[in-house]
């Protein structure tokens, strides 16, 4: 008996939290009329905070996903000396507040002698666009290394021994074995990297600066009207933002995701 | 084929100085407990274990430091390891791929090879949809479409059953003459020893501990271990009667029933562990056929008691408890029941 009413009183809790929180999304999408909504999208700060935000997205989803291909397959596969704090080193920016990260980057791409050496080849990356998406890279980075790593760490190795003994050496295993068996990981992994690139406000505000129209992505879009005021670009651009999540969400379960999260 | 001398050294398992030698054409079981290093001594041969001392030389060539790519070894597992987002031809196809290089003899070669391996008609179809042996048959013209040099297999029949197993015999058998393989071959199956295996390796802890012809191990067992290992009765006998999975056996004058697939008029090997016999001193039904015999010989054991049974010419061993001996008050002369159950008996054509 105990047992039955310890389950029901899991399933109320479970239902109560998605309750508040479904409210909470109806409550975003409701506060603003259609008409609202379209004319926000139509300004164009809008505009150009969107186009900033897939842009940068883009290419840190790409970086993130290329990077975490290969330090996956090392962490998942490989012995190397100092291997377990390499891993906890690319975990930390998962666990450490995003604005801590943030400041973590400027100081390095601002005050070291790297800064001084990407100013003097005139890459700029404080306070700019490309800043936005080193510092989204790093917030997406941990989140593909996990679920990619983990992905290969289902692979029966054997198989990869398998094509070695009939004449494929290491890279051509991997890139004709390895990397399709581990398909659906890497599906989810890219998206959940867009999904943390565009959603990445701590460190890019930080690194970036969140200046108006120049640095200025969703989340940032989303910063700015709220301290302005102007709760209906706010809320368009939070809707933006979920659009995004949702459809992310609907990859990775599509992806048998559930099995990545071990 | 040599191995000299070769050490391997993993966190808490070492290989130590095994030596080899298997000559071209030649097809060798390796048998051995559980844990014994049979598969980490063929993954060090494959190249996928580095030896800490000793050599691989493979027809005249010193392979130890080789990548395994470069080492012209194929190998086959136990669960076939088919590349799942491969068909059945990719799979094969990719064996071939690295030496036959143009399309039509790379067909010619999997239609040639299908048609040994009886798969011909599953080529287009994906390895989950296949059964074990099915796909055990791929894996098999996967690994030798290459002509390698050396064939390993690592229990390749462990996951099927008897009858699966007994074809894919048959089909090992007929490749490995029409390929001219050489095989290694770990098993625990005594029956693949006798039936494919010219040589035996037996293992234990890390080393070889007996290395000879078939017939020669099994006649004269180097030490107590190999003696206990591959301590087992041998009887030569025919089928005389045979129905859906069980045969009827003659051996001498004693009639075994076993679960087997052959056709009457067949000369087998009949292999009976002395533990798998059960003795009464009356005749009783327990579930399976029973003969007399006389017991010739008692040789105290520790806990057990070895019984050398004889009826005409065919002497058997049988392990009893201590205990059980006692309660059946044997001595030398007595007329016993002999029980055997059909699963207990293993079978190998001759
Ligand atoms: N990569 C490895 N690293 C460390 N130890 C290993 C490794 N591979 C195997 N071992 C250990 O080596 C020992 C021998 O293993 P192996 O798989 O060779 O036994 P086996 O004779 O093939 O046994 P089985 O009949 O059960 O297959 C085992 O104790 C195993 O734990
Ligand atoms: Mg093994």
């Amino acid at each position: 008996m105990a047992s039955l009413k310890f389950s029901t009183l899991c399933i109320i809790i479970a239902l109560i939290v998605s309750l508040i929180l479904f409210s909470a999304f109806i409550a975003l999408l409701v506060m603003i009329s259609p008409s609202d909504f379209i004319r926000s999208l139509e300004t164009k700060e809008m505009q150009y905070s969107l186009k900033l935000t897939i842009t940068t997205s883009l290419i840190s989803t790409f970086l993130a996903v290329i990077i975490g291909i290969p330090v996956a397959y090392a962490l998942a596969r490989k012995d190397f000396p100092g291997k377990n704090l390499v891993k906890t080193i690319l975990d930390l920016p998962m666990a450490m507040p995003e604005i801590v990260l943030g400041i973590t980057l400027l100081l390095l791409f601002g005050h070291t002698p790297l800064a001084q050496f990407l100013s003097m080849i005139g890459v700029k990356i404080v306070f700019s666009p490309l800043g936005i998406i080193v510092a989204q890279l790093f917030s997406a980075l941990p989140y593909t290394l996990r679920i990619l790593s983990s992905s290969y760490e289902t692979i029966n190795p054997r198989y990869e021994l398998v094509s070695r003994s009939l004449g494929y050496g290491e890279l051509e295993t991997f890139v004709k074995i390895t990397l399709p068996l581990s398909k659906a990981g890497l599906i989810a992994s890219t998206a959940v990297a867009f999904a943390r690139s565009v959603g990445a406000f701590g460190a890019v505000l930080i690194l970036a600066g969140g200046v108006y129209m120049v640095t200025e992505t969703l989340p940032i879009t989303l910063y700015l009207n709220i301290s302005y005021g102007n709760l209906s670009m706010a809320i368009s651009a939070g809707i933006l933002l979920i659009i995004v999540s949702f459809i992310t969400i609907f990859i990775i379960e599509k992806m048998g995701g559930g099995k990545l999260w071990r | 084929m040599r191995v000299e001398n070769l050490s391997v050294d993993l966190d808490s398992f070492h290989l130590r100085d095994i030596n080899l030698r298997v000559e071209k054409g030649e097809y060798v079981c390796i048998i051995g407990p559980t844990g014994a290093g049979k598969t980490v001594l063929i993954e060090t041969i494959a190249g996928f274990h580095k030896p800490s001392k000793g050599r691989i030389i493979l027809e005249g060539e010193d392979i130890t430091c080789k990548p395994p790519e470069k080492r012209g070894i194929s190998i086959v597992y136990q669960d076939y390891m088919l590349f799942p987002h491969m068909t059945v031809y990719e799979n094969i196809a990719y064996g071939a791929r690295k030496k036959i290089r143009d399309k039509k003899s790379l067909e010619e070669e999997i239609m040639r090879i299908a048609g040994i391996m009886g798969i011909k008609h599953l080529l287009d179809r994906r390895p989950e949809t296949l059964s074990g042996g099915e796909q055990q048959r791929v894996a098999i013209a996967r690994a030798i479409i290459s002509k390698p040099k050396l064939l390993l297999m690592d229990e390749p029949f462990s996951a099927l059953d008897t009858r699966t197993t007994e074809k894919l015999r048959d089909f090992v058998k007929r490749v490995a003459s029409e390929y001219g393989l050489t095989i290694i071959h770990v098993t625990h199956d005594i029956v693949d020893v006798w039936s494919l295996a010219d040589k035996v390796a037996i293992m234990n802890n890390g080393r070889i501990v007996q290395y000879g012809e078939v017939e020669e191990v099994f006649s004269r067992p180097a030490d107590n271990f190999v003696a206990d290992f591959i301590d087992v009765n041998i009887l030569d006998g025919e089928i005389v009667g045979s129905s859906r999975d069980v045969v009827l056996i003659r051996a001498g004058d004693i009639l075994l029933k076993a679960k087997a697939n052959t056709v009457i008029g067949q000369h087998v090997r009949v292999f009976i562990r002395p533990e798998d016999i059960y003795v009464t001193t009356e005749q009783k039904r327990i579930g399976s056929e029973c003969f007399r015999a006389v017991v010739e010989k008692i040789v105290e054991n520790g806990p057990y008691i070895h019984l050398y049974l004889s009826r005409n010419e065919i002497v058997l061993k049988a392990i009893l408890t201590r205990g059980y001996a006692k309660c059946l008050g044997l001595s030398p002369g007595r007329q016993v029941y002999v029980h055997i159950r059909p699963e207990n008996i293993r079978v190998a054509r001759t």
